[in-house]
């Protein structure tokens, strides 16, 4: 190869580097672009909102990733954040908060069984499979609670959702540490590359050797947790189990992490660029809020944003 | 590759001469049509289709170079050569799939210029593509008449399909052809040749004038095989022009009034019936004789690694299906489409239930799923290749899909252990360009294939499967990948492949086990009488 050769396709490489960098730099213009219009927006107090408002939508979001990858897709987790919240509400204010917590988190564990196998051993397609669970993880929760939220959590939980450690809130440690767990588990360890494998070609997976049904469930059942460990961290900011929380959670986590540039077919994504993706939905909805848009324009601007980066995110793969 | 300074006006000019032509003779067409089509064919036959020095470039490959064709009414003319020739191209080019690079297309004699299927379809020229594209739940009678269903007013206005009409104007189609069957069927419980006759009774529907098989035998039983000759004859007769491709070369020389052989995108020989015969064609083909082809037999083979005591799982030892494959041997299951050779192969490699019994090295076992086969030392590269990768990972990660479990450590993949293998593997296999990290998706077609045959040699099985490795690919990649069988072999593996042409099991192979309908039903060896034509005679083609 010529040196000419070799600097174009370095050239070629650095802008295909930039092009996968898309939301990153969005992100940056954003907030460079709200930093202009309100002295307000980067403001101590505001950055540490909008951190504590992404983190648990972000905990759902690494849960989602890990499912988009795989080939999978999860409408429930918005239902289940409702009912871990309540259920570790119930468990922490009548017994004990450690055992709250943790049963708050199995139940989201649960459900993410029950959707592996739904769609694995049944071979429901997952947006169906999801939606039925979506309907029926949220009609529980109505029922359990008969449509009241739980109040009266004791200190010692509730301080899971206000109190920081070395000035940085509890939430956004949580956050920090699933992170950098779930980051490594889907991109450096074997687990991860049979996450990727399977989700971006089943067959060939599966004729590699790989019990693609396995992980497919089990990409199921880590979202589920996660969406447990969202509702119990929810219910711990709240201070209460409500059970008509997480509504629209799914479809947020969904459009981070295609945001982030992920592939709604599977086997395609970066959980750092999913995170990213969160951070442009709240971002932009809390400088709306600070420029004082209409929350009805809000939803407009978001839907905008999202076609929007799905569509630029086709072109670019079309080359 | 730009096009010729006259392109766009010529194509100007075609399409308007097209419309202006478009109908006026409906040679071929039925019923009242039918009388004067075949005394056309029978006094003069015309040229209906021909494709004049046309050129065709695809990334990387020039796929023809200069190929004219002319296809006459009443006439089969057959299309031949290796996979990777052209005939597929040139088909697509007729058919107004692809569109020439340079060179022009003539429908009877005037210039045209395809934009798309459609245009074609318009100039009566139907290709029968080897998968039937019929719409199962419709019912053979909608199927014929696909997209000119005969409809009526209700009541004066609100329209309506006029179901007598379809079922009667189907009926007489099918008819014609000779073809009895219950026109109210739903299509999807037909078979395959079924299909083919509606598929073929369609393009009747629309008056075609050209009639384009593509390997239509491929899949056929041999009744099958000689009632579709018996339509083809009556096609012939009323004057259509059939462009029949085949791989069969006994058929060929059965059928075809005209041949054209084509070999890396060129016209190599023409002959007219009488003038060719199997070998003449071989050697046009191939540009070699047949001998030279053949693998040589010197290989000393060694003990049985893999071995396949019953294809039907019942414990008594059943001789006459039994499979055995030796170290550095290469042994063929030869089938047509259809045979069981896919599934004998996937089922060995614990892909489909149920699981076969089988010896490997001399220990019994039974593959429940791929992850247990290879754990036995057993590889299989799948008949598509989007089947053996994960297109958007990398050539890397594709390779390491094997090693998954040999990792020492579930948290941590062994980077050294795998980046180590893959750098040999791409060193020895050529893989190209040598960048471990590109996603397999940038690679050309035969590097893809070198990675698949890198997965296997990393995990150093004994025993790779390989399923029809070198249907539709061209002629290069199909050397290099005879080149991996046989390297692989060499090595002292134990090489078990299917393939559909029997040219090439014949050729590649050390033994050669002929399976139909599941069963096999003839093998031989390079010890005894071995030919390509005892192969034939084996699967009844």
């Amino acid at each position: 190869m010529s040196a000419a050769g070799t600097r174009t396709a370095g050239r070629q490489a650095g802008l295909h580097m930039l092009s996968g960098q898309i939301p990153l730099l969005a992100l940056i213009v954003l907030i460079a672009v709200s930093a202009l219009v309100s002295d307000r927006f980067l403001s101590l107090q505001n950055i540490s909102n909008v951190l504590i408002q992404t983190s648990i939508m972000a905990v759902v979001v690494i849960g989602m990733t890990l499912v988009i990858v795989g080939g999978g897709f999860d409408l429930s987790v918005g239902s289940v954040v409702a009912l871990s919240g309540c259920i570790a509400a119930y468990v922490v204010r009548d017994v004990d908060t450690t055992l709250g917590i943790v049963v708050g988190t199995l139940i989201g564990t649960a459900v993410g069984v029950v959707n592996g196998l739904i769609v694995t051993k049944l071979r429901v397609n997952p947006f169906i499979a999801t939606l039925g669970t979506m309907v029926l993880v949220r009609g529980a929760v109505l029922l359990i609670t008969d449509g009241r939220p739980v109040y009266d959590l004791p200190e010692g939980f509730t301080a899971i959702g206000g109190g920081n450690l070395f000035g940085v809130h509890y939430l956004i440690w949580i956050l920090a540490l699933l992170f950098v767990i779930f980051h490594w588990i889907l991109h450096r360890t074997p687990y991860g590359v049979r996450v990727f494998a399977s989700g971006g070609n089943r067959e060939a997976a599966f004729l590699s050797g790989i019990d693609v049904d396995r992980v497919t469930i089990s990409t199921f059942v880590w979202c589920g947790t996660l969406a447990g460990i969202a509702g119990v961290l929810l219910a711990a900011r709240l201070e209460s189990g409500n059970p008509t929380t997480g509504e629209f959670y799914e479809l947020t986590a969904i459009a981070a992490v295609v945001l982030g540039g992920a592939s709604l077919y599977g086997g395609e994504g970066k959980l750092y660029k999913s995170m990213v993706g969160v951070l442009i939905m709240v971002v932009l909805g809390n400088s709306l809020n600070i420029m004082g848009v209409p929350s009805y324009w809000q939803r407009v601007a978001i839907g905008v944003v999202i076609v929007a980066a799905a569509a630029a995110d086709r072109f670019r793969r079309r080359g | 590759m730009t096009a010729p300074a006259g392109g766009p006006a010529n194509g100007r000019t075609g399409a308007l001469v097209r419309r202006a032509n478009y109908n006026k003779k409906p040679v071929g067409a039925l019923g009242g049509a039918t009388a004067s089509g075949a005394g056309e064919a029978v006094t003069g036959r015309e040229s209906l289709l021909a494709a004049e020095q046309v050129f065709k470039h695809f990334a990387g490959t020039q796929a023809l170079a200069g190929v004219s064709v002319d296809c006459l009414g009443g006439e089969v003319h057959a299309l031949i050569g290796e996979n990777g020739a052209g005939k597929s191209t040139l088909i697509k080019i007729m058919g107004g799939v692809h569109r020439a690079d340079r060179g022009a297309i003539r429908v009877a004699g005037v210039p045209h210029v395809f934009a798309g299927p459609a245009d074609a379809l318009a100039a009566g020229i139907v290709t029968i593509p080897q998968e039937m594209r019929i719409v199962p739940a419709l019912s053979v009678a909608e199927n014929v008449l696909l997209g000119h269903v005969p409809m009526r007013r209700r009541a004066g206005i609100l329209p309506d399909v006029d179901r007598v009409a379809l079922r009667t104007r189907a009926a007489e189609i099918l008819q014609d052809l000779n073809f009895h069957i219950d026109v109210d069927r739903p299509a999807g419980t037909l078979t395959y040749a079924e299909r083919q006759l509606v598929m073929i009774a369609r393009a009747l529907s629309r008056r075609a004038r050209v009639l384009i098989l593509d390997e239509p035998t491929a899949a056929l039983e041999a009744r099958e095989v000689a009632r579709l000759f018996d339509v083809i004859a009556q096609l012939k007769a009323r004057g259509v022009a059939i462009v029949f491709i085949s791989h069969r070369l006994d058929e060929v020389v059965e059928l075809a009034d005209r041949c054209t052989v084509l070999r890396d995108g060129q016209v190599v020989d023409r002959c007219l019936r009488g003038e060719f015969d199997t070998e003449r064609l071989i050697r046009s083909m191939t540009g070699r004789d047949l001998e030279e082809l053949r693998r040589a037999h010197d290989a000393e083979f060694g003990a049985p690694v893999v071995e396949v005591p019953s294809l039907h799982g019942a414990a008594s030892s059943d001789v006459a299906s039994a499979i055995r494959v030796r170290a550095r041997e290469v042994v063929g299951l030869a089938g047509l489409l259809g045979s069981g050779t896919t599934q004998l192969l996937r089922r060995l490699f614990g892909a489909d239930a149920p699981a076969l019994r089988v010896t490997v090295n001399g220990a019994p076992a039974a593959p429940a799923s791929p992850a247990e086969a290879i754990g036995l030392g057993i590889g299989l590269v799948p008949g598509e290749r989007a089947h053996g990768l994960v297109m958007a990972m990398s050539v890397r990660d594709n390779i390491a899909l094997t090693l998954l479990d040999r990792n020492k450590r579930a948290w941590r993949l062994d980077g050294a252990m795998i980046d180590g293998l893959v750098a040999e593997l791409m060193e020895t296999l050529d893989i190209r360009p040598r960048d471990p990290q590109k996603p397999v998706s940038t690679l050309s077609g035969g590097n893809q294939q070198k990675v698949i045959f890198a997965k296997w040699l990393a995990r150093e099985v004994g025993v790779l499967l390989l399923d029809e490795p070198t249907h539709g690919i061209d002629i290069g990649a199909k050397t290099l990948i005879h080149r991996l069988m046989h390297d692989f072999a060499a090595r002292g593996g134990a090489i078990l492949f299917s393939s559909s042409e029997t040219l090439e099991v014949v050729s590649i192979s050390d033994s050669v086990l002929a399976m139909k309908k599941g069963e096999v039903v003839a093998r031989m060896d390079r010890s005894g009488d071995y030919s390509e034509k005892r192969l034939r005679e084996a699967l009844g083609g």
